[in-house]
């Protein structure tokens, strides 16, 4: 077991005629939390679109536990053991928590066998889930629909999950619990590749940073580091990344 | 667009069921009833529209001229290959679901949905054309006789004479709908189903398999309307035209049930099918199509998300 477990390798692509990622290469370390963070348009939703087969990359290669995964569709990358958590609403509000939660269940291969003990273990990691459990989705709060949205995620025990903006629209208490849920599933060995926005508080709780600038990864390193570096600060301050001396 | 020889002919059904009832009441009862079946029907063509609808952004206006079709592929069946006329019901339904289910979605719908909505709702009407016309062509001009699975007759209740064929639509009407409603709610292929008509890109990154539900909803919607088709054929006569005020009223009744659910498209249905049946016998029959028109218009001005419908929001 390599200590990488997702690599991305000269990526190139966009929609349709318009390229957003331009050469885009990282890796990311197994186990540990990274955070992808940069300006608006800088291309990291894109990243993540890219590497969960919704846009096929024009060039490039997107290995995964050492298998090129690129071009791979979203079925056969849940199979893989890969969860994508898009930024926004990503619930049925007119169907039951319930079976908001047996939805994720769909892509299970032939080795889970207890997908309805499985469901009931996540309805039970929040009270709120259970209370509701025969409810629409659509009567929890953002936050609690976030929550239900990453348990979703979970129940097909990911070895990566990718999840795209998780602190957008809810509050600083539930910010906290989000990201503590995060933490929590590193310590329990999941790989956790994260989009912020809310770049300070995500890169406290990350074991690694990348930095995406036009598409490209600018600068990757441990999260404290690119915390500390002002480079950092001046590139979300407007200024473009300044390039190394030669 | 008219075709009195149609409004005639069912109006003269209706009239028939209720010659040997009273006046007032009963009359108006037995209208209900009337109204009721062919609302029924109109419902079971709704129902398909809005399921395609939601899953696929199809709007289908040859809707009419899908219920139109069967009752004649089983007619040609029967005259053509001199096939019983079970037999030639079953093969027709089932051409018709491969053909105009499975072939519509791959051969008009993938091509034209790339270029927008409205170029793929033109490609329906042209379908729609089409079809009429090579029914006329392949078959008949004339109105054909169609047999009713049904026994002919009335019952009597409470005093009431009512048509045995105009019950047995409803409920045959009812239980195709609640088996639909069973399957798309209590089944784990149904929910798949739901999931890819409320959000597709969600249900894409979930591992749904999007393109094979999309795809049963077509078949769902042709079986429907060759249910509607066998339904509705021994009342009016089958014959190539009827498309025109079949495909208006399930239209009417999607849009006044709210267009994007089974429950508004059944209420719309039973509501387009009453007023249309109390219109023809209490005001005019040469007014009846414009009454459900009225009615279209008065819900879009008033509740322009439809009695039964939500607010839809849509992500771009």
């Amino acid at each position: 077991m390599t200590e990488t477990i997702l690599e991305l390798d000269d990526v190139v692509g966009g929609y349709g005629r318009i390229t957003i990622l331009n050469g885009c290469s990282f890796k990311v370390r197994r186990g540990a939390i990274t955070t992808v963070i940069g300006p608006n348009g800088a291309g990291k939703s894109t990243v993540f679109k890219a590497i969960f087969g919704l846009i096929r990359p024009s060039s490039g290669r997107i290995r995964f536990d050492g298998t090129d995964i690129t071009g791979w569709s979203p079925r056969q990358l849940l199979e893989a053991g890969i969860v994508y958590v898009p930024q926004g609403r990503n619930l049925f509000p007119e169907l039951s928590v319930r079976h908001n939660l047996e939805l994720g269940t769909v892509a299970a291969g032939p080795g889970i066998r207890d997908v309805g003990a499985r469901i009931e273990r996540a309805l039970d990691r929040f009270p709120i889930l259970r209370q509701k459990a025969d409810q629409q989705a659509s009567t929890l709060s953002g936050g609690q629909q976030k929550q239900l949205e990453i348990m979703r995620g979970l129940l097909l025990d990911p070895r990566l999950i990718l999840i795209d903006e998780p602190s957008i629209g809810l509050s600083p208490l539930l910010v906290q619990e989000t990201f503590a849920i995060l933490t929590e599933l590193r310590d329990q060995g999941v790989t956790i590749l994260m989009v912020e926005q809310n770049a300070r508080s995500a890169l406290q709780i990350s074991d690694e940073g990348i930095v995406l600038e036009l598409g490209r990864a600018r600068m990757q390193g441990p999260a404290d580091e690119i915390l500390r570096d002002p480079r950092v600060g001046q590139l979300f301050l407007g200024g473009g990344l300044a390039e190394p001396a030669a | 667009m008219s075709t009195p020889a149609i409004s005639q002919r069912a109006a003269t059904a209706t009239h028939r069921t209720i010659v040997r009832t009273h006046a007032g009441m009963a009359e108006l009862v037995a209208y209900i009833v009337a109204g009721l079946a062919t609302g029924a029907i109109y419902a079971l063509a709704a129902i398909g529209f809005t399921l395609v609808w939601q899953t696929s952004q199809t709007i289908n206006f040859a809707q009419g001229e899908y219920v139109m079709l069967p009752a004649i592929l089983i007619l040609a069946g029967v005259s053509f290959f001199g096939l019983p006329l079970w037999a030639a019901a079953l093969l027709g339904g089932l051409v018709f679901v491969a053909v105009f289910g499975a072939g519509f979605k791959i051969a008009v719908v993938d091509p034209m949905i790339r270029h927008g909505v409205l170029p793929l709702a033109i490609a329906t009407m042209a379908l729609a054309i089409i079809m009429k016309e090579g029914a006329k062509d392949f078959f008949s001009s004339e109105a054909q006789t169609f047999p009713s699975p049904f026994p002919a007759g009335a019952v009597d209740i409470l005093g009431v004479s009512l048509s045995m064929q105009h019950i047995a639509i409803i409920a045959v009407a009812f239980i195709a709908i609640g088996i639909l409603q069973w399957f798309v709610s209590r089944t784990r292929t149904g929910r798949q189903m739901q999931a890819t008509a409320q959000n597709p890109g969600v249900a894409l990154i979930l591992g749904i398999p999007v393109a094979r539900m999309v795809m049963l909803t077509f078949a769902i919607n042709a079986a429907l309307a060759v249910l509607a088709s066998v339904l509705v054929s021994p009342l009016y006569l089958a014959k190539f035209s009827n498309g025109e005020v079949i495909g208006l009223f399930a239209f009417i009744a999607a849009i006044v049930g709210g267009f994007n659910q089974v429950r508004g498209a059944l209420g719309g249905g039973l509501i387009v099918g009453v007023v249309d049946s109390l219109a023809a016998a209490y005001i005019s029959s040469s007014y009846r199509l414009a009454v459900p028109l009225a009615l279209l218009v008065l819900i879009i001005l008033i509740k322009p998300e439809g009695l039964f419908g939500r607010r839809e929001e849509r992500r771009i």
